[in-house]
């Protein structure tokens, strides 16, 4: 494997010039697609369900300008300026890390290094994107997996902020911006509070009392931010109310973060009484019971990891690794995130996330879908990326094998929008380091 | 059983009791009166087995001076005819803070408080107090003495429910307004304890183990003091607790494992503890049986919840349905097994349900006898009171109450309550009866007939045709004093009629007032008397749960005792096992089988190869297509652990043990062996550098605590270094407990093993001493947490340690080099890579995330090709969990070995099976299929190492603990069990029984860093 990447390299050295071939601890972002590249005789996921075995995948200007069957297609190598042989080998659309920190923190317990969650309660203004961090450590440990792009999410309060779908390789925030605000993050309330009078070792949640306060003060900021959204000129400019105008606009999404039954039904409710075109329930560990009124008003769920505990003592064990399956049997559009403790160093196990939920149901090819083409849709973004179709952004990766499963997940590749990204990282190059003093290289 | 809470305190015999004690001066002529009362012609309980029919008992100055059927009743004495009552003892509860001061607690402050800020020559920890005598802060009160009298008890015991060690009791009688002379029965009557650290504010304990080594460490103490020739300190504490050795010792529990872990404690120290039960007990009745210990038993029972809404309901885990089911079976349980039991009030919020809760206990089961045991003669004989009251005998005291009937028939009726000879009538049996049809007559005209009806002692009226002329129709009768009111609809206003009974007559006459202020003339006569209805008798037969119901463990996917496939019954269901036609993963040299059936006998691997034939009561389970490897240890854990997982108040903790507190019951062990888990390492947390004693256990879901552990399992403690030992991530205000620093880190390591060597050094010397020689001197004293650390030296215990950047691994190394001990293993170990060459040199293991970072400072470094690098340089390594969530794919992070760093499939599964077991020296019985050893082991759908891989079965010693089918059957049960229990809850609401709220009890995950008391440190690792 290493002999067969070192000639590829070499070839490809003269194709992209390397300013820099010492690594200097961050890759360097990539330059704009100038040649035309395409990609022979690999496997072709296309992150809607389908597969093409023996596939060519042709991109020119960053966007996808050919995909097909090899069998059906006739090409001319002439016409491109770099063929990649990728028989043996999958290709995939760019995975997408939805409601992710990734960018807006680097190390967990250090808080000067974590810019996701402001003060105050209601704080749609609060945007993600100038925050979002092109030279944090982190994504490039993901994009090695496969995890390309990233829905920088505000967390905290009631009204997180505004997130924006970025780029995993750029200069700066400018440059790394794929989808500029693209929604609103709303922490439902709890419909269970924690008894702090418990004896420790079992925690005690009772109904929350001021559940119904809650909601209604919520209640009474919608109607206040639609209200506001009706006045063109505002005699005094309200920043949070601003904010909020997208959402009934229908240029922005809300994300309702919300986990139970109740607090996922009531979410839905309470989203249509107040004209919310686009809804999406992020968390969604209930999701599964909520079925019925999930498909009713037509709402996509962006689905907790699958490498969770059962919410309750008596659940199935492997609840939270079929809920995946469960969605998809019932035809409600949902992709899996990553977001909880460790979320942003844990995103490069997206895949894996999505491949355990294929040993409790899903196809491969749903599976697949789960973290690029329905991310996507859910998103609002895919007219431009999550899956390889004729006309989209050229942002995809080659793995060796599998993606989904950890031993075969091996990317030696990966192009957003036809740029193509150095896939080194720091923990390489520290591996690398050591391997040497010990003289232990893999042969 | 009823309790009129219309409480008439007629308080007929006021005896001046200060009058009686000679020492105390007289104001007036003295009053002294020594009354003999004779209670005649009653059914008298004496004690739980025998009655004496149409007694006689007399009594005199507080004390039962005859009690018989020949009793000769002096012509002084004043007689009650108690024709058709019974007389039983009072009760006694043991357990109460009846009269207590209240606990005064501290301000909370965020700042750690490491020493006791009391003042005094008391001991080191506050959460210490066996000084306190409760005989000395005791003053009666009125208003809890009629409570507690009321529902028939007369004596209780009580202490000051503060902190682990809680001094001694006082025993009381609940004449309260006899003044407190009067009620005393017998101070130091029993010394209390818990595991509850009260109000003291000082760190340690912060932790259950906490408290228990506490106990343990200080009975050491004692013991070490008493015996000290020329003390050069005095210590209160230490005092009063060699003082408080020779009484009944009670310590209370607040689950039934609670008790099993004291009785060892106990054990130690040849205490048998009596356990104040925490009402779940009837969970593990073999356990507690074998405590041999008596218990005071709580009649608390769960109120049941409001289940209308589906969705909520589906909060109410499993065994708390089951628990509210159950619950009243509990001292039921006690009595079937033959364990000595008291009951107490102790928990009860409302006093007032005790007679229904009892009442539910006897309907579950309990025999009347064991019930009026229960509250007599058993607590009395636990407080050593027995001599004075419990039952009624000549000499003891006049402590008893007068009912209608068998006071444990539900219409029963308390009458009166006698305490020291004082009279306490709760219903005056006198009370003339006026229940009956009359003819009212106002001024000669006739009005409608009156109706009285309903309880003696809870009248209700009406008038018989008068519903549509008379409302509000009142009647109430003081003495023979009636009053009678009713609304008369016509005339618009309210008739009012005050009169005298005449009970020979059975008429009742007098004045009253009519709406408009007309004095008027009445007369009531009886037309017909009063009978009571009988209420059509309940055809329906209630079907009771008994102890077979009991689910073993008491959680979601236990199972009922008789179920073959329970933990206990499965060596008689099979006792072997043949996995046919499998591919298997040996972990030995030969590496993979194909086609081969692998036959476990008796709990160990006994053949391996082909067509092998299954024996007579053999399991057999075809493999093909399938994978067979051995299963999963967990070498990083801390799951099945009760009361927290760090004892962090101090650098060291060398004496807390993880084993003290395994809790079996933790839903986490079920969901990880469903993900291959066999064993797992549970670890103290890595709050302090020397951190407490791990238990090495197999996941033996079903098994009790002492069962879980491995036998042979070698001894091992947690160390721990860098930024949760100095406190980097604990906010501003903890910067206080040494050591802050890396440096100071060191310095900890350097002092405890340097003391422990001295300590070692003092021990050797005294025990060269000649006999008389020891005599002369002072033995050193035991100190449990150098001890520990002199295990280390001595090579009998394990380091696993905590680690993450490079220096503070290297220092460590370098620590144990110049002290002459030897670090097992490193756990995180998240710079190993870059000290791999030295590790080695050290013959040091390693066990690491796969892929965790960047979750702190110190790991930013951390890289996922760690194990790989460490691994190639030649050190064991182990991948582990930490993390309840990812101990149940642990198979999936050891592939991550192949994706970082490119082991093969098989080296790196080793990183989650044969390497754990050779870190924590298992190896040679656990981690690979191999005749003889341990039959641990996981059936795979697949290629463990792939994530489309899944275990069907997971074997733990022979016994399938998982199986994915067997799974499916459980869930079907368990909502089986649930629809019923939910449909009976609302039954019961639908009868009256009061219910609450659903809450959802969510277990509380432990990591390294979890501190009980602070929620802020979830984060892991």
């Amino acid at each position: 494997m290493q002999t067969t990447m070192k000639k590829v390299f070499s070839i490809l050295i003269s194709i992209f010039c390397f300013t820099n071939l010492c690594f200097a601890q961050q890759p360097i972002p990539a330059k704009k697609q100038t040649k035309s590249i395409l990609l022979m005789n690999g496997t072709a996921h296309l992150g809607n369900g389908s597969v093409i075995q023996n596939s060519l995948v042709g991109f020119k200007d960053g966007k996808i300008t050919l995909i097909g069957d090899a069998k059906n297609v006739r090409i001319d190598k002439s016409q491109w300026d770099t063929t990649i042989n990728c028989f043996g080998k999958q290709i995939y659309p760019a995975i997408i890390a939805a409601n992710s920190t990734l960018g807006l923190t680097d190390l967990d317990a250090v808080r000067a290094t974590n810019d996701f969650n402001d003060v105050g309660d209601y704080n749609p203004h609060v945007r993600s994107q100038i925050a979002y961090n092109t030279d944090s450590k982190i994504p490039p440990t993901t994009r090695t997996n496969g995890v390309l792009i990233a829905q920088a999410t505000p967390r905290g309060g009631v009204i997180s902020g505004t997130s924006s779908i970025m780029s995993m390789d750029g200069w700066n925030w400018m440059d790394a911006t794929l989808k500029t605000d693209d929604g609103v993050h709303l922490n439902w309330p709890s419909y269970y509070s924690r008894n702090w009078n418990e004896n420790a070792g079992f925690g005690m949640y009772s109904q929350n009392k001021d559940y119904d306060g809650q909601k209604q003060v919520l209640d009474k900021f919608f109607a206040e931010s639609q209200a506001y959204s009706k006045l063109s000129n505002v005699s005094e400019k309200n920043l949070r109310l601003e904010a909020m105008r997208g959402l009934f606009s229908g240029t922005k999404n809300l994300y309702i973060h919300a986990e139970l039954l109740k607090e996922i039904t009531e979410a839905i409710t309470f989203s249509k009484k107040h004209g919310i075109a686009h809804v999406v329930i992020v968390g969604g560990s209930d999701s599964w019971k909520c079925i019925e009124i999930l498909k009713k008003n037509n709402i996509a769920v962006m689905l907790n990891r699958v490498h969770s505990l059962p919410l309750r003592d008596d659940d199935d064990i492997d609840q939270p690794y079929k809920t995946a399956a469960q969605l998809q049997e019932a035809g409600i559009l949902f992709c899996i995130q990553n977001a909880g403790d460790m979320e942003a160093a844990g995103a490069r196990n997206l895949p894996f996330q999505a491949g355990t939920a294929v040993a409790y149901g899903l196809t491969p090819e749903q599976a697949i879908a789960a973290i690029t083409g329905n991310t996507a849709k859910i998103l609002g973004i895919d007219n431009v990326m999550g899956t390889l179709e004729y006309g989209k952004d050229a942002s995809l990766f080659i793995s060796e094998g599998d993606v989904l499963d950890i031993k075969t997940n091996n990317v030696t590749y990966a192009f957003i929008q036809g740029k193509k990204l150095d896939l080194r990282n720091e923990q390489q190059e520290l591996y690398h380091r050591y391997e040497e003093k010990y003289g232990i290289k893999n042969k | 059983m009823k309790i009129n809470i219309l409480y008439l305190a007629l308080i007929l015999c006021a005896l001046n009791s200060q009058a009686q004690t000679s020492t105390f001066p007289v104001n007036g002529a003295t009053d002294n009166r020594h009354t003999i009362y004779a209670f005649t012609n009653a059914h008298i309980q004496t004690d739980p087995e025998v009655a004496i029919e149409n007694g006689i008992m007399l009594i005199q100055d507080g004390v039962i001076l005859e009690i018989g059927t020949a009793v000769k009743i002096p012509q002084s004495a004043i007689i009650y005819d108690l024709k058709g009552k019974c007389i039983y003892a009072s009760f006694i509860d043991s357990y109460t803070n009846y009269g207590m001061p209240e606990i005064k607690r501290g301000e909370w402050s965020p700042r750690p408080q490491t020493t006791s800020f009391r003042e005094g020559a008391f001991g080191w920890n506050e959460a210490l107090k066996p000084e306190t005598d409760a005989a000395k802060i005791f003053t009666s009160n009125i208003k809890d003495a009629e409570e507690l009298r009321n529902i028939g008890f007369g004596t209780v015991q009580s202490f000051n429910k503060d902190g682990i060690a809680r001094g001694t009791s006082v025993c009381v009688t609940l004449n309260a307004e006899d003044g407190d002379n009067a009620v005393m029965v017998k101070d130091k009557a029993t010394a209390c304890f818990s595991l509850d650290k009260g109000s003291s504010k000082q760190d340690y304990p912060s932790s259950a183990m906490g408290a228990i080594a506490l106990l343990r460490q200080t009975s050491y103490d004692a013991e070490w003091y008493r015996n000290e020739k020329n003390k050069k300190e005095f210590n209160i504490t230490l005092e009063a607790w060699n003082g408080n050795l020779s009484l009944p010792q009670i310590f209370e529990t607040t689950d039934k494992w609670n008790a099993v872990q004291a009785d060892k404690l106990g054990d130690e120290f040849k205490v048998q503890y009596i356990f104040k039960g925490s009402g779940n007990e009837y969970q593990r009745m073999t356990e507690m049986k074998n405590t041999s210990a008596k218990f005071i038993l709580p009649i608390n029972f769960p109120v049941g919840y409001e289940v209308e809404d589906p969705y909520d309901a589906e909060f109410i885990g499993y065994a708390e349905l089951k628990h509210w089911e159950l619950a009243p079976i509990n001292p039921v349980a006690f009595e079937k097994n033959n364990i000595k039991f008291a009951l107490t009030t102790s928990d009860l919020k409302d006093k007032n349900t005790f007679w229904e809760n009892l009442l539910k206990a006897i309907d579950y089961g309990l025999s009347e006898t064991e019930a009026l045991r229960s509250l007599t003669e058993t607590p009395a004989t636990l407080v050593g009171i027995y001599d004075k009251t419990g039952s009624l005998k000549k000499g003891k005291l006049a402590n008893f109450i007068i009912t209608n009937k068998n006071i444990f028939k539900d219409d029963a009726v308390i009458y009166e309550n006698w305490i020291k000879g004082h009279q306490y009538i709760l219903q005056d049996y006198n009370a003339i009866d006026i229940r009956g049809t009359y003819n009212l007559v106002i001024n000669t005209s006739a009005a409608p007939s009156l109706k009285i009806e309903g309880d003696q002692f809870k009248i209700k009226s009406n008038f018989m045709l008068g519903d549509s002329i008379t409302e509000n129709v009142n009647v109430s009768i003081i003495g023979s004093i009636v009053t009678i009111s009713y609304s008369n609809k016509t005339s618009d206003g309210t008739v009012r009629l005050s009169g005298i009974v005449n009970a020979t007559s059975k008429s009742m006459s007098g004045r009253g007032q009519l709406a408009n202020g007309t004095w008027v003339d009445w007369m009531a006569t009886q037309k017909s008397s009063f009978t009571e209805k009988i209420a059509d008798k309940d055809t329906t037969v209630n079907v009771y749960p008994t102890l077979d119901d009991v689910i073993y463990p008491f959680q979601a996917y236990g199972r009922k005792k008789k179920d073959p496939l329970a933990f206990e019954n499965i060596s008689t269901t099979y006792n072997s096992v043949l996995i046919k036609n499998t591919t298997v993963w040996t972990n030995e040299a030969d590496s993979i089988l194909s086609n081969t059936d692998v036959l476990i006998s008796n709990g160990k691997i006994s053949k391996i190869g082909k067509n092998i034939s299954a024996p007579t009561s053999c399991k057999v389970i075809d493999g093909t297509n399938k994978f067979l490897t051995p299963g999963i240890i967990d070498e990083h854990s801390h799951i099945a652990i009760s009361g927290g997982v760090n004892e962090g108040t101090q650098a060291s903790s060398a004496e807390v043990r993880i084993g003290d507190v395994i809790y079996p019951d933790d839903i986490q062990i079920y969901r990880q062996l469903a993900g291959g888990v066999i064993a797992s390492q549970l670890l103290h947390g890595s709050a302090n550098p020397i951190g407490g004693q791990s238990a090495i256990i197999k996941l033996r879901w079903g098994a009790a605590a002492e069962q879980m552990k491995i036998e042979l399992a070698p001894a091992f403690i947690k160390f721990a270094l860098g930024e949760n030992v100095k406190q980097s991530n604990w906010g501003d205000y903890n910067v206080s407990r040494f050591p802050q620093t890396r440096m100071g880190v060191e310095q900890v390591y350097y002092d405890h093993f340097i003391r422990a060597k001295e300590y070692n050094a003092g021990w050797e010397k005294y025990k060269a001493l000649s006999a008389s020689e020891k005599l002369k001197t002072n033995a050193p004293r035991r100190d449990l947490d150098l001890e520990a650390i002199a295990e280390i030296l001595s090579g009998k215990r394990n380091i696993t340690c905590h680690s993450y950047v490079q220096s503070e691994i290297a220092m460590l190394m370098h620590v144990s080099d110049s002290m002459g001990f030897k670090v097992n293993t490193f756990t995180h170990i998240l710079e190993g890579y870059k000290v791999a060459d030295i590790m080695k040199e050290h013959g040091i293991g390693g066990s690491s995330f796969s892929d965790w970072w960047a979750y702190k400072y110190e790991v930013k470094d951390a890289i996922p090709y760690n194990a790989a690098i460490m691994s190639r340089v030649g050190i064991v390594v182990a991948i582990n969990s930490d993390d309840a969530e990812m101990a149940r794919r642990l198979n999936q992070e050891a592939a991550k070995g192949i994706k970082y760093g490119g082991m093969s499939e098989r080296e790196a599964f080793k990183m989650v099976t044969l390497n754990p077991a050779k870190l924590l020296h298992l190896d040679q019985f656990m981690g690979s299929i191999k005749i003889g050893k341990d039959a641990d082991l996981v059936l795979w759908n697949g290629n463990p190492t792939s994530i489309y891989s899944k275990p069907e079965n997971t074997i733990v010693d022979g016994k399938i603990l998982f199986d994915l089918g067997d799974d499916l059957n459980l869930r079907k049960e368990m909502a089986v069990e649930k629809a019923r229990i939910i449909q009976k809850m609302m039954l019961k609401k639908g009868e009256g029984e009061s219910t609450q709220k659903p809450a959802w009890h969510k277990q509380r995950l432990w990591e390294c860093e979890d501190l009980i008391e602070d929620e802020n440190y979830l984060n892991a690792n």
